[in-house]
C-alpha cells in the first residue's frame, strides 16, 4: 500500500480560525504520530483525511486516490475512530458491531461473524458482547471504537486522541492493539501525549496553530537536539529571569521546586547540567519556538 | 437566584433562531386560521370574526399546534442532559426550586409570547383579500385578546406543565412528543362523552365547552358578545389549570437534582465487573472482502431499515402510541353509518373509515417526529462521525431510515386492523373483509404517509436544523391541506393526489383505482427525485456551511446520479403528461373561473327562453345499452311532443346534458327544421320549424345519446355510471327548453357577473309556475317504454311492467312498459342483484279494489338484513295509504339498492332506488331503535301518492306537499306497526334536528306552507307539526282531508281537468274543512306562521298531606314568540300545555300518574295537583306538541 500524501492543505473556519495552514506531510505505512497541543488543528486534519471535512486548498492523496474527491473509494479503505463518539445505549456491542460491519460492506454473513467475533476477542469485549453499550465504561467504549475501526482490514486507520480518559492499563492494552496491525496500513494517531508517539510511532509530525512545525522519525528528531538540553533546579522567583535569558522548553516542579529545562547550542554554565534529550523536549522546544514567533 | 435563572432562560431563548421560527409559524398559520378551520363551512348569520368563531379558532389552533408547545416546553431541563451540562449545572449552589421554577417560568413566558402570534395573526387575517367584508364585523381587538387569556392561556399552562415535566423526568424528546398525542386522545375521548356538561369541562381545547356555553345564544348574541369566563368555560379552565398544577407538583417532587438517576444502578454494577479479562491478543484478524454489488447494497439497505425499525420498537413511547391507537376505537363512540340514530352493522368499510379518521393525528405525529428523530439519530447519539466515514452511500442511508418508518407505519396499521377486527367480533360480526382493511390502510394511507415522509426527510436533510425542520414539515403539511381546500386540488399539483375514494360493497373501489395508482406513481417519482436531491445535500461529517455543502453536492453528482435523475425526470414528466392528458385533454376540467363564466354566460344568453312556449312531452320510447365494464352507454330515444298551447310553436328548444362525456350522435325532428348553431356552445339546440307546429299537432324528436368514459378525471369522477350500481335519471337525457339548474348560485359570483340575485321559489300566485309540476318540467303525463341492455350478470330496472327479458350476444335485455300514463320522471338502474319477491293483497276495505301488487327488492348479495322490514313496510304502507288516501296506481313496486356514494332513497313511478347506506345495512334493535328501514320505505312509498298522484306545482310550499305529507304518512304507518312510543322517539329526533339547524340560519324562517328548499323545515319541523295536527284534530280527520285532496288533485285521474297543479293553499283548505273552529288558530299557527316555544318548569315542590296524600305545586313558564322578518316577537301564550307527572309503583318502577292539560293565558302559571303516591318527576309537553327550542328545562326530578 502506498503512502498518504498531504500537500499544502489549508482550512479556515467560518469564524476566521485558521485551523490548517499549508500542511504538507507524507505519511508512509506504519504508525504515524501527530503531536500537538489542544486546538492545534489535529482533529481538523484527521477529519479532513477521514473524508468528513473539506479543505479550502491543497490535495490529499492515498496512493492513486484523491481523498478530497474520491471519498467513497477512500471510505472503503478507511478505519476511523473519532476523538469523541457516543453509542446507542440500548443495544449490545455485538449488535452494533455487526450492524456497522454490514454497512461497511461485510455482507457475507459467515465472514462477518468471524470478523466480529475475532474483534470482540481482540478488544477483550467478548465476554461483554451481549451487554448493552449504555453500560460500558470509557475504556470499554474506546475499545469498541477501535473494534469498529478495524472491521474491514483498513488500509488507512485514523485514530484521534484514542487514549484520552483511559487509565494506564487501558492505554497499554489499546496500544498493543494498534501495534498488532500489519505494516501495510497507514495508521495516523493524533495525541497530545508525547510518550504515546515515542512508544509507538516510526514517524511523527508536530503541529501547532495549524502549521507543521516538525516532521520526521522520533529518534532522528531527538538526535537533532541531543546534547543541547540542560537542566537546573532554581528558586521560584528566579523563573522569570530564566525565561527571559534562556530558551526554556520546560519548567516543572520536582519535589516542590522549579526545575527549568533549556535548549542551548552551547553549554550555558550557570549550574545547568547537560541531560539526555527526550521527545518531550523536542516537542516543547518546537512549541516554544513557534509561540515565541507569534 | 430564581430571577437569575429565569432571566438566563429568557435571554437564551431570545438568542435562539427556533423562537422566531415558532412565532412566525404560528403567526402565518393564524392568518389563514379561520379559513383553515371554517373554509368550507357555511356559518349562516355568524360572522367570520364573531367572538365565538375567534375563540374556537384559537382553541383549535392551540390544539393543532400542541406539537409546537411540546417542542418549546419539552427542552428546558432536557437540554442540560442532551448537552451533558448537567454535572456543571447541578454542582452549582442552586436550589432545585429555583432551577425548575426559573426554567419553567422563563420558557412559559417565551411560550406565551410565541402564542401571542395567534392574536396578531388571526386579527391580521381579517384584512386578507379573500375575506368577504359582508362576512365580517367591525374590527375589535378585544375579540382577540380576551380569548387568548380565557381560552388559550389555561391550556397552554396545562401543556407547558405536562411537557416540561415529561421532558425533565424522561429526558427523551420522543416521550415529550407522545404526550401531545395523549392530550389529543383525551380530546377525542371527550368528544364521545354523552354528558355534555362533563364533556365541556373535560375538553382541553374548549370546543365542546364553547358550544355548551353558548348553546342558548341567538345569532345576534353570538356576533356581539365576548365569551364570558364563567359557567362551564370557567370550570373547564380551572380544571385544566388544576391538572397542570398537579402535574407540576408531581414533577417537582419526582425530579432528582443529581446527575445519575436511579435508572443507572445497573450501569454502575456493569462497570464494576467489566475489567477482569484478558484479551486474546495473539489471534490474527481474518481477511475480509468488502462487497459493494447490488446484492450487497440490498443487504445493507435492509439491515439499515431493520436496525432503525428495531430501535423504534424499543421505544416505550411507540408502544404507548400503538396501544392508544388500538384502544381509541374501543372507547370512542363509533359512527357506523348512523342514520337517524340507528347504527349499521359494523361492516369493515365503516370501521376503516372510523379508524382512519381517528388515527390520522397519530400518523401525523409519528410521521413528523419519528422521521425527524431518525434523520437526527446518529447525531443525537454522537455516532455521526463513525457513520459518516462508512463506505455506505447516502441513498442507502436515507432509504434505510425511510423503510424503517414504513415498517413502523405498518405495525400501527396492523394494530389498528386488529383493533377493528376485535371490535367487529365483539359486536358479533365476523365478515372481516381483510381486503378492504388492507387496501384502505396499505394501499391508500401508507403511500400517502410515505410521500409526506419523503418531504420530511428532504426538508430535514436540506435545512439541517432539527427544530426548524419540524416547523417546516408542519408548515408544508398545513399548506398542502389549505391549498386543496382553497380549490387548488388538481392531482398534478395537490401533493400526493386524491385518496382512493369511497368504498362501496356493491361497487368495491370501482373505477377509482386506476387514476389513484397513476397519480400516486407520479408523486412517488417526484418524491424519489427529491430524495435524490436530498442525498446530494446530506451532511456527512462536520461541514454544515451551505456553501460548502453546495460544493459537496456538485462533487456527488456522479454519472449514476445524473442517469437516475434523468430517468426519474423523464418518468415524472411522462406520468404527469399522461395524467394531464387524461384529466384535461380526454376529459374537460373546469377551473372555477371557467365554470363561473360558463354558467353566467348560459343564463345571460338563454334566460330569455325560460318561459317560451314549448310543446309537451307525451311519449317516451327508449333503447338504452349499458356497458358497465367500460362505463359507457348509448341511449336511442324517441320523444313525441304535442303542442298543448293555443298558439303556433315555431321553435323547438332542446338542452343536451352539459357534460363532455355525453355526446349526441344525432338529434332530429320528423318535420323540416333548421338548427340555429349560435347556442351550441351551451349544448342548447334551437330548431326553427319550417312550418310551425299548430295547436294540437305533434312531432317526433329522435336522438341517440352516447356516454363515453375516457381515461380518468382529476379527483372525484362520475359516480353514476358505474361498474356495478349504475343509477341515473331522465334529467341526463335531452330535455326541452331552458334549464335553470345551470345558473350560478352564489350571490357573490352572480353579482360579479352582473346578474341579479337568484330568485327564491315563485309565490303561490305565479301563473307560469303553477302549471309547472316538476322543476324544469317538459310534460307531466307520458307514456313510457324502455328496453335496457346491460352486462349478462346484471339486472337493469326502469319504471313499468317487465314485458319481456332475454339474452342476446351475452348481454341481458329488459323491456319495461308503463300501462298507464306516468309523470316524466324515471331512473335507469343496473347492478348484479339478488332478487326477493313478495305480494301485497289489498285489504277488503281499500278505497277502490285493485289487483294484488308484486313487490320486489333488488339488493346486493349479503345485504339481506332488513329485507323483511322493508317488505312489511311496503305492505303496511299500501294497506294504510290505499285505505285512507286512494288506491295505489301500479301493479308493481320495486326497491333497488344503489351504491353508497349518495345516501338517499327516491321515489319514481313504481320504482324506488334506495341507497346502500340508508336501510340495507342498518342494525336495528327494536328495543331501542326506531325501525328506519321501515320508516324510509314507508316514506318513499308515500311519494307514490304525494308526487306521483298529486303533483305539486313549482311554487312555495311545494315540498310541504311532497315531503311533509310523506313524513306524516310514514309516521302513521310507523304508529300502526310499532305504536305511539316509537313515533314519539322519532319526533324527538326530528325536533332536535330542527332546533339545531334552524339556529344556524339568519334569514326569517318560512312557515311550512311557504317553505322553499329548507329541508329542516319540510322534513323535521313538518314531521313535528303534522304529528301535532293529528293529535289535535284526530288522525281520522287528517286522513279525510287528505283523501279529499287526492281525489280532487290526482293529476293522473282521467277526469283531472284543472289548469294548474296543487299548492299548499289547496291542502290547507281541506285541512281547514275538517278542523273544528276551536282549533283553527292552532292549526293556522302550525302551518302559516313560525311560532317557537320554550316551556319550563320553574319551580316544583311536593308537600306531603296529613291524610297520606301529596300535593304538587308547580310554577310553569311558557315563552312563545313568532319569528318574522323583523326578528322575534314575543306573544302572550293562549296555549294548552300537557303536564305529565310520574311516580313510582310498589316495585320502584317509574309509572305515569297523570297527564294534566294546563291552559296558559299568560307567560307564567302556578298550579297544584294532588296524588296518592308521591310524584317523582314532571315533564312538560311529553308528546312534543310544541315546537320547543329548549327541551332541557321541561323535565324536573322531584
Amino acid at each position: 500500500m502506498s503512502s498518504l500524501k498531504i500537500n499544502n492543505v489549508s482550512k479556515t473556519y467560518a469564524n476566521g480560525v485558521k485551523a490548517l495552514q499549508n500542511i504538507t506531510l507524507e505519511i508512509p505505512t506504519g504508525m504515524f504520530g501527530l503531536l500537538g497541543p489542544n486546538g492545534a488543528g489535529k482533529s481538523t486534519l484527521m477529519r479532513t483525511i477521514a473524508t468528513l471535512q473539506e479543505a479550502d486548498h491543497g490535495s490529499i492523496t492515498l496512493g492513486d486516490l484523491d481523498v478530497l474527491e474520491q471519498k467513497h473509494e477512500v471510505r472503503k479503505l478507511l478505519g476511523y475512530l473519532p476523538q469523541q463518539f457516543g453509542v446507542y445505549p440500548k443495544i449490545s456491542a455485538e449488535q452494533l458491531l455487526n450492524h456497522l460491519a454490514v454497512l461497511k460492506g461485510l455482507t457475507n454473513a459467515g465472514e462477518r461473524k468471524e470478523m466480529v467475533q475475532a474483534l470482540l476477542h481482540k478488544t477483550n469485549l467478548y465476554e461483554k458482547r451481549k451487554q448493552q453499550l449504555g453500560g460500558f465504561s470509557g475504556g470499554m467504549k474506546q475499545r469498541f471504537g477501535i473494534a469498529q475501526a478495524l472491521l474491514t482490514n483498513p488500509k488507512l486507520l485514523i485514530v484521534d486522541e484514542p487514549t484520552a480518559g483511559l487509565d494506564p492499563a487501558e492505554r497499554n492494552r489499546f496500544y498493543n492493539l494498534l501495534c498488532e496491525l500489519g505494516e501495510n496500513t497507514v495508521v495516523i494517531l493524533s495525541t497530545h501525549i508525547v510518550d504515546d508517539v515515542k512508544e509507538l510511532c516510526n514517524n511523527m509530525a508536530i503541529i501547532n496553530q495549524g502549521q507543521v512545525l516538525l516532521k520526521g522519525n522520533p529518534l532522528d528528531v531527538i538526535g537533532d537536539i541531543e546534547g543541547k538540553i540542560y537542566q537546573k533546579t532554581i528558586h521560584k522567583n528566579e523563573l522569570k529571569d530564566y525565561k527571559e535569558n534562556y530558551q526554556v522548553v520546560a519548567d516543572k516542579l520536582f519535589i516542590g521546586k522549579p526545575v527549568v529545562t533549556i535548549l542551548s547550542d552551547v553549554a550555558p554554565g550557570n549550574g545547568f547540567k547537560n541531560i539526555p534529550a527526550s521527545l518531550e523536549d523536542v516537542y516543547f522546544a518546537q512549541i516554544f519556538n513557534h509561540n515565541a514567533k507569534h | 437566584m430564581l430571577y437569575e435563572i429565569f432571566k438566563f432562560e429568557i435571554l437564551y431563548r431570545i438568542k435562539r433562531l427556533d423562537t422566531y421560527i415558532f412565532f412566525l409559524f404560528l403567526f402565518l398559520f393564524s392568518i389563514v386560521g379561520v379559513d383553515f378551520i371554517y373554509g368550507g363551512v357555511d356559518l349562516g348569520p355568524i360572522k367570520r370574526n364573531a367572538p365565538i368563531i375567534i375563540a374556537r379558532t384559537m382553541g383549535i389552533l392551540t390544539g393543532i399546534s400542541m406539537m409546537v408547545t411540546s417542542l418549546i416546553m419539552g427542552v428546558p431541563i432536557l437540554r442540560d442532559f442532551e448537552y451533558q451540562m448537567e454535572s456543571l449545572v447541578f454542582v452549582n449552589p442552586i436550589k432545585k426550586r429555583d432551577y425548575l421554577l426559573g426554567r419553567f417560568l422563563g420558557s412559559f413566558v417565551i411560550l406565551l409570547i410565541i402564542y401571542s402570534a395567534l392574536i396578531w395573526g388571526i386579527a391580521l387575517g381579517e384584512l386578507m383579500p379573500w375575506r368577504n367584508p359582508d362576512d365580517l364585523l367591525t374590527f375589535d381587538i378585544m375579540r382577540y385578546v380576551q380569548p387568548y387569556f380565557t381560552v388559550v392561556l389555561p391550556i397552554l399552562f396545562f401543556g407547558a406543565a405536562l411537557f416540561f415535566v415529561t421532558g425533565a423526568l424522561s429526558k427523551k424528546l420522543i416521550v415529550v412528543y407522545t404526550q401531545g398525542l395523549f392530550t389529543f386522545v383525551l380530546f377525542l375521548v371527550t368528544r364521545s362523552i354523552e354528558n355534555r356538561f362533563l364533556a365541556a369541562i373535560l375538553d382541553p381545547f374548549s370546543l365542546t365547552t364553547l358550544s355548551e356555553l353558548t348553546k342558548n345564544w341567538t345569532p345576534i348574541e353570538l356576533n356581539s358578545q365576548l365569551m364570558p369566563l364563567s359557567g362551564v368555560l370557567l370550570y373547564s379552565k380551572l380544571f385544566w389549570i388544576g391538572i397542570g398544577l398537579l402535574i407540576g407538583a408531581f414533577g417537582y417532587y419526582r425530579f432528582k437534582f443529581q446527575v445519575v438517576s436511579n435508572g443507572s444502578k445497573k450501569k454502575r454494577k456493569a462497570i464494576a465487573n467489566a475489567t477482569e479479562e484478558t484479551a486474546d491478543l495473539n489471534n490474527e484478524l481474518p481477511v475480509v472482502t468488502i462487497r459493494s454489488g447490488l446484492k450487497s447494497q440490498c443487504a445493507q439497505l435492509f439491515q439499515h431499515a431493520w436496525f432503525y425499525f428495531i430501535s423504534i420498537l424499543k421505544e416505550v413511547s411507540f408502544w404507548a402510541i400503538v396501544i392508544s391507537a388500538m384502544v381509541i376505537i374501543l372507547i370512542n363512540s363509533i359512527n357506523l353509518g348512523t342514520t337517524f340514530g340507528v347504527d349499521s352493522y359494523p361492516a369493515t368499510y365503516f370501521i376503516v373509515e372510523e379508524l382512519l379518521e381517528m388515527s390520522v393525528y397519530f400518523f401525523i405525529i409519528v410521521m413528523v417526529f419519528y422521521s425527524g428523530e431518525l434523520i437526527w439519530k446518529e447525531r443525537g447519539a454522537k455516532l455521526d462521525l463513525i457513520y459518516d466515514a462508512l463506505p455506505s452511500n447516502n441513498v442507502i442511508n436515507l432509504m434505510g431510515k425511510f423503510i424503517a418508518l414504513a415498517y413502523t407505519y405498518m405495525v400501527i396499521m396492523l394494530a389498528l386492523i386488529l383493533a377493528g377486527i376485535v371490535f367487529q367480533s365483539t359486536h358479533g360480526y365476523y365478515s372481516f373483509e381483510l381486503d378492504v382493511y388492507f387496501i384502505s390502510f396499505f394501499g391508500d394511507l401508507l403511500p400517502t404517509l410515505l410521500l409526506f415522509t419523503f418531504i420530511s426527510f428532504f426538508i430535514h436533510v436540506v435545512v439541517n436544523k432539527k427544530f426548524v425542520g419540524y416547523i417546516l414539515v408542519l408548515t408544508f403539511f398545513i399548506t398542502s391541506i389549505a391549498l386543496s381546500q382553497l380549490g387548488y386540488d388538481h392531482d398534478l399539483y395537490r401533493f400526493g393526489g386524491h385518496n382512493i375514494g369511497t368504498y362501496s360493497q356493491m361497487n368495491g373501489f370501482g373505477h377509482f383505482i386506476a387514476s389513484f395508482l397513476w397519480v400516486k406513481a407520479y408523486w412517488f417519482v417526484f418524491c424519489g427525485l427529491l430524495l435524490l436531491v436530498a442525498t446530494l445535500f446530506l451532511v456527512r461529517g462536520t461541514e454544515t456551511n451551505f456553501r460548502i455543502r453546495l460544493k459537496q453536492a456538485k462533487q456527488r453528482i456522479t454519472p449514476t446520479v445524473v442517469k437516475t435523475g434523468l430517468v426519474g425526470l423523464v418518468l415524472f414528466i411522462s406520468l404527469g403528461s399522461y395524467i394531464f392528458y387524461n384529466t384535461n385533454v380526454l376529459n374537460k376540467r373546469w377551473s372555477d373561473t371557467e365554470e363561473t363564466a360558463f354558467r353566467a354566460g348560459y343564463e345571460q344568453t338563454l334566460k330569455q327562453f325560460e318561459q317560451i312556449t314549448q310543446p309537451t312531452l307525451v311519449d317516451v320510447n327508449m333503447e338504452v345499452e349499458l356497458y358497465p365494464a367500460s362505463r359507457n352507454y348509448t341511449a336511442k330515444g324517441v320523444y313525441i311532443l304535442v303542442n298543448q298551447s293555443a298558439k303556433e310553436i315555431k321553435e323547438i328548444h332542446v338542452q343536451k346534458l352539459i357534460d363532455n362525456q355525453v355526446t349526441l350522435e344525432y338529434l332530429e325532428l320528423d318535420v323540416p327544421a333548421s338548427l340555429q348553431e349560435k347556442y351550441l356552445p351551451y349544448s342548447y339546440y334551437v330548431y326553427t320549424l319550417k312550418d310551425g307546429l299548430q295547436p294540437g299537432d305533434s312531432l317526433q324528436l329522435k336522438f341517440e345519446q352516447v356516454f363515453t368514459t375516457k381515461g380518468f378525471e382529476s379527483g372525484a369522477s362520475n359516480m353514476h355510471i358505474l361498474n356495478n350500481g349504475t343509477f341515473f335519471n331522465n334529467k341526463d337525457f335531452p330535455t326541452i327548453g331552458y334549464n335553470n339548474k345551470y345558473e350560478l348560485r352564489r350571490g357573490a359570483d352572480r353579482a360579479a357577473a352582473g346578474l341579479l340575485p337568484r330568485k327564491g321559489m315563485a309565490s303561490r300566485t305565479d301563473a307560469f309556475e303553477l302549471k309547472n309540476g316538476v322543476n324544469g318540467d317538459d310534460g307531466y303525463k307520458i307514456n313510457f317504454e324502455m328496453v335496457i341492455g346491460t352486462a349478462a350478470d346484471q339486472t337493469a330496472i326502469a319504471p313499468g311492467k317487465l314485458v319481456n327479458s332475454w339474452e342476446k350476444e351475452n348481454r341481458a335485455y329488459f323491456h319495461y312498459k308503463m300501462d298507464s300514463p306516468m309523470i316524466n320522471f324515471y331512473a335507469v338502474v343496473s347492478a348484479k342483484y339478488e332478487i326477493v319477491r313478495d305480494t301485497w293483497t289489498p285489504k277488503t276495505d281499500s278505497l277502490e279494489p285493485t289487483n294484488p301488487v308484486d313487490l320486489e327488492i333488488y339488493y346486493h348479495k349479503g345485504h339481506d338484513y332488513n329485507l323483511k322490514r322493508m317488505f312489511t313496510a311496503m305492505k303496511k304502507s299500501f294497506d294504510y295509504y290505499s285505505s285512507n288516501f286512494s288506491a295505489y296506481q301500479y301493479p308493481q313496486m320495486r326497491i333497488m339498492e344503489f351504491p353508497r356514494y349518495a345516501s338517499f332513497a327516491q321515489s319514481f313511478p313504481n320504482t324506488v332506488p334506495f341507497s346502500e347506506s340508508l336501510g340495507f345495512v342498518l342494525n336495528i334493535d327494536d328495543s331501542k331503535d326506531v325501525d328506519m328501514a321501515f320508516y324510509v320505505t314507508a316514506h318513499e312509498l308515500a311519494h307514490q301518492w304525494w308526487g306521483l298522484q298529486v303533483v305539486a306545482s313549482n311554487v312555495q310550499g311545494r315540498l310541504f306537499i311532497l315531503e311533509t305529507l310523506s313524513q306524516y304518512s310514514a309516521m302513521m304507518v310507523l304508529k300502526e306497526q310499532y305504536g305511539k312510543e316509537k313515533v314519539l322517539q322519532f319526533i324527538k329526533g326530528q325536533l332536535e334536528s330542527y332546533v339545531k339547524r334552524s339556529k344556524g340560519v339568519d334569514s326569517p324562517e318560512s312557515p311550512l306552507a311557504l317553505v322553499e328548499k329548507q329541508d329542516y323545515i319540510y322534513y323535521n319541523k313538518g314531521a313535528v307539526n303534522m304529528f301535532t295536527l293529528q293529535e289535535k284534530i284526530g288522525e281520522k280527520q287528517v286522513n279525510l282531508a287528505l283523501k279529499r285532496f287526492v281525489k280532487d288533485w290526482n293529476a293522473f285521474d282521467p277526469n283531472f281537468t284543472k289548469e294548474r297543479y296543487a299548492t299548499s293553499k289547496d291542502i290547507l283548505e281541506y285541512v281547514d274543512a275538517v278542523t273544528p273552529d276551536s282549533l283553527k288558530t292552532v292549526v293556522s299557527e302550525l302551518f302559516e306562521t313560525v311560532i317557537s316555544y320554550d316551556a319550563a318548569v320553574k319551580k316544583a315542590a311536593v308537600i306531603p298531606q296529613e291524610n297520606a296524600g301529596f300535593t304538587l305545586n308547580l310554577d310553569i313558564q311558557l315563552d312563545k314568540w313568532e319569528r318574522n322578518t323583523t326578528g322575534n316577537k314575543a306573544l302572550i301564550p293562549n296555549t294548552a300545555v300537557a303536564v305529565a307527572v310520574y311516580g313510582l309503583d310498589a316495585a320502584d318502577n317509574e309509572i305515569l300518574l297523570e297527564v294534566h292539560q294546563v291552559q296558559l293565558y299568560a307567560k307564567n302559571k302556578e298550579v297544584s295537583f294532588e296524588y296518592k303516591t308521591k310524584p317523582t318527576k314532571v315533564v312538560l309537553d311529553p308528546n312534543y306538541m310544541l315546537v320547543d327550542i329548549n327541551r332541557d328545562n321541561n323535565t324536573k326530578q322531584l
